[in-house]
């Protein structure tokens, strides 16, 4: 199927994420490798909010599957080691996932989204009252590995990155993207034409919850603190779906671009113009989503499947 | 010959309306059955709750001799029970042979891309759309997108087809084209019942011809007795006061 001729260039800028932390910055470099490691995690979790608006599926819940991967991961990592937290994480967010998809079966589009919105919203609710979450004051996460390997979190941050582009990739390539794109379009004629568009909906649904769960439990080993109004953010959910629509929604290529460019933009605003910087960032978009609809990789003049 | 599909007094109410009132009709392998009948007289009803896209209240629907009445639409697919629209819904941001690949390898679970895109093929040329197979479906003209929406359905392997008004807003030299068109498709075996207004159609096409009004059979016939039918004329014509 299509994405493929776009390859050389994901494939580069993955080898590129991959050697940053050995390219000379001088003083620079710690910089960098922050601004790094929030590109390829937020970029990740863009991935991971295409992959389950292919289906048509508007999700306003990835800041909560990110929110439950943080503090699953948060919780467990003190007795069970960074990995097996992470992934307990992520399967949490997949849980989470399934409990929301099993109720939203019905739902498309808008209607999606707010009941999505309202998920977000239980679960931070249950974030800030359940009596082993730290509760308002908050959760302190240790650091990857024990501290053991400074270059953990971007190291761990670019495997989030790798497995959300992997799992784009052959959801591009494979059937499925047929599938997922019938669904989108009209659910009842992708049914007449045979396809399970319930199955299609939940495993996209839980494909994508498993990489933002991943992402928030690596967020968490960064920033080695949870609050339920951090790691559950409305902003995070909105971040999620604003770079895929920035760079190119339903393809690989879009959120790849659309998240180096807009998180790096977002990153060099905010150390520039400090106070502000979200008046310029907004202005960016609003120019990118008016004179790009298709997003910034529309200028390659590719269509979206 | 036996029956292929099956509707065992349907009957469906929305709300204060009383849609189909214990419908019973049945479609014959390899036949060609028009079901016609005055507007709001429960026709596409009726195909709804065949290809299952509603349930009925009341009554039995059955498909190669099995129940199919609980089936959701893409399970009655699988066995082999296809379905084009009456307005055309192509998948706009596909093109031509991936609403075809759709159908093709959903239609039939089990299908490997390559016996896929084979079975593709064969259908493209079957419906005089392979120029066309790598224009998006958005882009197509109304001649066209019938003609995809006939070839997707085709698509899924169908033992029975369902067409709801598949020549409406046709010009009479198309509606030729798309007639000859569902006769070749009969010809690979497949059953056939249509929904049609343009009754020059339904005289060239159909082997019988069942008459819906008010949500109930009113007539069944070949097309020289239903149009004789005195009951038929007056649910056209309009009763005499």
């Amino acid at each position: 199927m299509k994405g493929f001729g776009h390859f050389p260039l994901i494939l580069l800028s993955l080898v590129l994420f991959a050697l940053l932390p050995f390219l000379p910055f001088g003083v620079w470099q710690a910089f960098l490798l922050d601004v790094g490691f929030f590109v390829l995690l937020f970029t990740a979790l863009a991935l991971s909010w295409d992959l389950v608006a292919r289906t048509g599926q508007l999700s306003l819940a990835h800041g909560a599957f990110f929110g439950l991967g943080a503090y699953s991961a948060g919780l467990l990592a003190p007795q069970l080691g960074t990995l097996p937290a992470l992934l307990l994480g992520a399967l949490t967010a997949g849980a989470g996932a399934l409990v929301l998809g099993s109720v939203t079966l019905r739902l498309h589009g808008l209607y999606f989204a707010i009941a999505s919105l309202a998920f977000s919203e239980v679960l931070r609710t249950l974030a800030l009252k359940l009596p082993f979450t730290g509760g308002p004051i908050g959760l302190p996460v240790p650091p990857p590995f024990a501290g053991a390997w400074p270059l953990a979190t971007y190291y761990l941050s670019f495997g989030v990155l790798l497995l959300a582009t992997a799992l784009s990739l052959w959801a591009e390539r494979s059937p499925f993207r047929l599938a997922q794109a019938a669904t989108r379009q009209s659910e009842a004629v992708a049914r007449v034409l045979g396809v399970r568009v319930v199955q299609v909906k939940l495993w996209s649904l839980l494909l994508g919850s498993l990489v933002a769960g991943l992402a928030g439990g690596v967020y968490g080993m960064k920033t080695l603190f949870l609050s339920p109004y951090d790691a559950f953010s409305l902003g995070r959910a909105v971040e999620a779906l604003v770079i895929p629509i920035f760079g190119g929604l339903y393809t690989t290529l879009g959120p790849l671009v659309g998240g180096v460019v807009l998180v790096s933009l977002e990153q060099a605003l905010r150390l520039w113009i400090k106070e502000g910087y979200l008046v310029v960032y907004g202005a960016i978009l609003i120019l990118v989503i008016l004179f790009l609809p298709r997003g910034l990789v529309g200028i390659l003049g590719r269509r979206r499947g | 010959m036996g029956k292929v599909l099956e509707a065992a007094g349907v009957s469906k109410r929305f709300l204060g309306l009383q849609a189909l009132k214990e419908v019973t009709l049945h479609l014959e392998e390899g036949e060609i059955l028009a079901v016609i009948g005055p507007n709001g007289a429960g026709k596409s009803t009726l195909l709804n709750l065949l290809s299952g896209l509603i349930k009925p209240d009341q009554g039995r629907i059955l498909f190669l001799g099995q129940d199919i009445t609980h089936l959701p639409p893409e399970a009655r697919t699988h066995l082999g029970l296809g379905r084009a629209f009456q307005i055309v819904q192509p998948f706009p941001e596909l093109t031509v042979r991936e609403n075809l690949l759709v159908g093709a390898l959903f239609g039939k679970p089990g299908t490997s891309r390559k016996e896929g895109e084979a079975w593709v093929e064969e259908v493209l040329r079957l419906t005089g759309l392979q120029s066309r197979s790598e224009a998006l479906a958005g882009d197509l003209t109304l001649l066209e997108d019938k003609r995809l929406e006939l070839a997707r359905a085709l698509a899924t392997r169908p033992k029975v087809l369902l067409l709801d008004e598949v020549m409406a807003g046709l010009r009479p030299k198309e509606a030729e084209e798309a007639v000859a068109l569902v006769k070749q498709i009969r010809e690979t075996g497949v059953s056939i019942l249509f929904i049609e207004h343009v009754m020059p159609v339904v005289r060239t096409l159909a082997d019988r011809v069942v008459v819906l009004d008010y949500g109930e059979v009113i007539a069944e016939g070949t097309y020289q007795e239903v149009a004789q039918d005195p009951r038929v004329r007056e649910a056209y014509l309009g009763r005499r006061a």
